[in-house]
């Protein structure tokens, strides 16, 4: 009994002794991000290095609100990543019941394109979605353009499509017979069931919208509608850019998302695990 | 009003067909029971009467009305689930309610209803609380409640009571007879328990592989079957059946020889005679097999097993041959493993099936 | 279950109506566009302009070679790191377990701008921590940016940060999908851990590895922000200029439709067929 608990320690150290240091060494950028942000550009750009936080987190803040309205397209952002959350959950649960508990003709198609776009590169929608968008529609520069050519997704409605197809049959078959439309046994018995999945696809959908690039990059260049990622890495290449307010940026832009990821790790999980169950 | 007629009814799932062409009819305010070994098509029959299941060809009448592609909301019927099917999020008031607010029912009739339910079956108390909060007993009649809000003409249970322990189960089963007696309307009835089928039924429906075998009353079924499968269904335990041959036939009497019971020969009563050497097979119930001395139309046999039950013992015999024995007998008794019995086939207790098992009259 | 494909179709036709207008037309009409020449108005069929040119242009066999590098060494490096990972958060052994999947979960939920940026400024060549730190143990600094072996190491490097954790959560739910029990009758049958791990976890956890594959090519294949952002547009002179790279500036720095167009079946055309490669090599023993 001792030689085996004593073996069960050493493997416990050894394993420790690798995966800790590991783990600090992941951490280091985020932590980085916070010492960055809080230093002079004179401080980040010295040859002594600076593992401390430092105290010029506000005037970063305000160089950076100087060189681009940052709060503003921390604004935009928000706006775009609820509209387009709210607008995605109710487009993919109400797809995602549809597949999961209705037999139809063409089920089988709706099936494989869903599966088939989640292995289709976005780059061969992109250019027309572009031309479309702005060339054709004029809508660069819109909320529109901003939130509705991202809203389908395959992802949402599989992991939708699973939510509901694990719910007991029985119980819309009961609602059937008290004479309950299709529509309201989804609105009243199907939607207040699946809260957790749909609080799990919401985060994801959210965080999804929120670090969008590509898209925002190429339709919105307009300084009064640039989404906060997009306007943050336009100042990358300039020359004389306050390295400490760029920082500033990263902050805001990431500390949210890992506040939401801290308080509600079981549903972030929960969303990202969604593909891999078929 | 709440007669329900089912005319060559049959479901496909794809190319396996479930249902093969079921005609039945149901009186209005009858107690219909469906039995049948597991898989054979119950609760798709039960479903297909529900609206659940679309009915791929025959046609279905519910009172006089023509229900065949009528959605299950506007059959006038109301199921009660195995799985009891509670909405988990409603409080019971709730769930009771839930169709009727749905379709726009004032809600100073559903709140009578909702009481009205609630008093038959002593849910007052409980109305407050969520699914979970409920014992299995009580959700069951939650559910059950829940049906009852509807007014339906019919009501349809599919396995009602199989969640829940035996003692609830004797509990739950007298207050379905009483509420279809106060509420006087049809019910059709899942089971798989012989006790609740002869108990609560007015006629039981025997369905085999999709096949209505036989219907009729339970004491019909049991001491007039049509097949040898209906024969062996109903009663517990199963019907005995011994190997035999025909021989001679006098006044209106078989002659068998029991071939795998040292050829012991017995006498049933048979209309028809039949060709001597035709092979039969010999139903005989436990609860009829009598334990006595040596005699015409006996045979003797080692018993395997003994299980004591109290007021009755099963003796088991050839449990490792093809023909296995069971024999009932009542009160004490002295028999063990071991022992050599003789018993004794009443004529007037066997019945006699062909080799196809068609019912020999 | 009773038809309704009418009730069906009602759910479905607002996303359908979204996927038609946003995928659907646009699948085709990049499609139709790979054969336009588009380099100047009006547009007119020259495939010679497109197909032709892919075949012949530098830049383009440049890209894809780059993309192919970072597929090749990239892709691997991260699963093996991921699967290693799952099965120590699996492990009983682990303390700070809270510690741990913050540090390599948190990387998932943050923004390509903001990492790109402070990837930046850590291998900065001349200030960065990482060229510090290497000159502090005695080893010479590296080009970060300068150098094309480690800018494309650069890259490597961020990719993997920041996409570790992500798979590893998926082979961890896949890790804890296996019933314990299977272990407790391999533990009495007397087969060690190690055996364990490899003749129990491992088989069991192929499809889901192979599901991580899958996504991180098709990931791989479409790397685009990183060399944006990080790497100056692909720099240095095209040294991490990824096939996503290209096509972006053929298609939005030039205007140049249909070649870009040409690209993206291209890449479209590479990701399905190793994403079946994959699946192929990874398919259930039937
Ligand atoms: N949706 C379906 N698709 C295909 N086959 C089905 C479907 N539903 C039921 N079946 C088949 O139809 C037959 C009858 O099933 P049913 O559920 O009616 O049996 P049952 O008599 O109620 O059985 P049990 O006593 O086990 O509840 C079974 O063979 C079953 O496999
Ligand atoms: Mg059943």
């Amino acid at each position: 009994m001792k030689s085996r608990s004593r073996t069960v320690l050493l493997r416990s150290l050894a394993l420790h002794a690798v995966i800790v240091p590991l783990a600090l060494l992941w951490l280091l950028p985020i932590w980085m991000m916070i010492v960055f942000a809080s230093m002079e550009d004179s401080a980040i750009f010295s040859a002594e290095v600076q593992l401390w936080p430092g105290d010029r987190f506000i005037e970063n803040f305000h160089e950076l609100q100087a060189e681009l309205d940052f709060v503003r397209t921390i604004v935009v952002s928000v706006v775009v990543a609820v509209i387009y959350t709210a607008a995605s959950v109710v487009l993919t649960s109400m797809a995602g019941w549809a597949l999961a508990r209705y037999r139809f003709h063409g089920r089988g198609l709706v099936v494989s394109i869903i599966l088939g776009t989640m292995t289709l590169p976005y780059f061969v929608v992109v250019i027309p979605q572009f031309i479309m968008v702005a060339r054709d529609f004029g809508l660069s520069n819109t909320w529109i353009a901003l939130i509705v050519p991202p809203l389908f997704n395959s992802l949402g409605v599989l992991f939708m499509r699973q939510a509901f197809t694990m719910m007991p049959a029985d119980l819309f078959d009961a609602a059937r017979i008290d004479g309950v439309s299709e529509w309201q046994i989804f609105r009243h018995v199907a939607l207040p069931l699946a809260r957790p999945m749909l609080a799990a696809l919401s985060i994801i959908l959210f965080l999804h919208s929120w670090n969008n690039y590509l898209w925002p990059l190429l339709i919105s260049n307009d300084r009064s509608m640039m989404t906060a990622p997009v306007a943050l890495g336009s100042l990358f290449g300039l020359l004389d850019v306050s390295w400490g307010g760029v920082m500033v940026g990263s902050v805001l832009l990431t500390a949210p998302m890992l506040v939401v990821f801290i308080f509600m790790q079981r549903f972030f999980m929960a969303g990202i695990t969604a593909g891999a169950v078929k | 009003m709440g007669s329900v007629s089912l005319e060559g009814v049959s479901k496909s799932f794809g190319a396996i067909k479930v249902i093969h062409g079921a005609d039945l009819d149901i009186q209005d305010g009858e107690f219909v029971v469906f039995v049948g070994p597991s898989g054979c098509g119950k609760s798709t029959l039960l479903r297909m009467i529900a609206g659940l299941e679309s009915i791929s060809h025959g046609s279905l009448r519910i009172g006089d009305r023509l229900v065949t592609d009528v959605e299950p909301g506007d059959r006038g019927i109301s199921m009660v689930f195995q799985s009891y099917a509670l909405y988990p999020h409603m409080d019971v008031t709730e769930n009771l309610s839930f169709g009727l607010r749905m379709n726009g029912n004032k809600a100073a009739d559903t709140s009578e209803r909702v009481r009205g339910a609630a008093s038959v079956l002593q849910l007052d108390s409980l109305l407050a609380r969520l699914p979970k909060q409920l014992s299995g007993g009580q959700r069951q009649r939650v559910a059950i409640g829940r049906s009852i809000v509807r007014k339906p003409q019919v009501f349809l249970f599919d396995e009602p009571l199989s969640n829940l322990d035996a003692e609830l189960r004797v509990q739950m089963r007298v207050e379905i007879a009483r509420l279809h007696h106060e509420l006087g309307a049809t019910m059709i009835y899942v089971t798989h328990d012989q006790t609740e089928a002869m108990t609560l039924a007015d006629r039981i429906v025997v369905l085999r592989a999709g096949h209505i075998e036989q219907v009729g009353t339970p004491l019909a079924l049991y001491t007039d079957p049509d097949n040898q499968f209906v024969a062996g269904f109903i009663g517990s335990p199963r019907m005995n059946f011994l190997t035999g041959e025909a021989r001679g036939h006098v006044d209106g009497r078989q002659a068998v020889v029991l071939s795998g019971q040292g050829d012991a020969v017995v006498e049933v009563a048979l209309s028809q005679p039949l060709p001597s050497g035709t092979p039969v097979s010999l139903g005989l119930r436990p609860e009829h097999a009598q334990v006595g001395s040596p005699g015409p139309g006996t045979f003797t046999t080692t018993i395997d097993v003994v299980e004591y039950l109290g007021a009755t013992s099963y003796l088991y015999s050839g449990t490792t041959t093809k023909e296995p024995l069971i024999v009932a007998r009542q009160g004490v008794h002295t028999d063990r493993a071991g022992d050599q019995v003789v018993v004794g086939v009443p004529p007037d207790k066997a019945i006699l099936f062909a080799a196809d098992g068609t019912r020999l009259r | 279950m009773r038809q309704r494909t009418q009730t069906a179709y009602g759910f479905l036709s607002p996303y359908l109506l979204i996927f038609a207008i946003f995928w659907l037309w646009p699948i085709i009409h990049s499609f139709y566009l790979s054969f336009l020449s588009t380099r100047r108005q009006p547009w007119s069929f020259n495939p010679g302009m497109t197909w032709g040119r892919l075949t012949q242009d530098p830049a383009f066999y440049n890209a894809l070679w780059n993309t192919l590098k970072i597929l090749a060494i990239q892709v691997p490096v991260m699963l093996t790191l991921a699967t290693l990972l799952a099965v120590l958060l699996n492990s009983t052994l682990l303390r700070a377990r809270g510690l741990i999947r913050f540090a390599f979960f948190a990387p998932v939920v943050i923004g390509e701008a903001a990492y790109a940026a402070v990837f930046r400024l850590m291998f900065n060549d001349e200030f960065g921590i990482v060229n510090k730190t290497l000159e502090g143990i005695g080893l010479d600094a590296v080009s970060w940016f300068s150098n094309p072996t480690a800018a494309m190491s650069l890259i490597i490097i961020a990719v993997t940060w920041r996409w570790v954790g992500y798979n590893a959560i998926i082979i961890l739910s896949g890790l804890q999908s296996i019933p314990q029990d299977v272990y407790e009758a391999a533990t009495l049958d007397r087969v060690s851990p190690r055996q364990q791990f490899l003749y129990i976890t491992l088989p069991l956890l192929k499809p889901v590895i192979v599901f991580c594959l899958v996504l991180s090519v098709i990931g791989s294949m479409q790397l685009f922000a990183e060399p944006y952002l990080i790497t100056n547009l692909g720099g240095p002179g095209g040294a991490t200029e990824t096939l996503g790279l290209y096509l972006y500036k053929q298609a939005f720095l030039n205007l140049n439709f249909g070649y870009a167009s040409a690209i993206a079946y291209t890449i479209a055309a590479l990701a399905v067929s190793i994403s079946i490669l994959n699946l192929w090599l990874g398919r259930e023993r039937s």
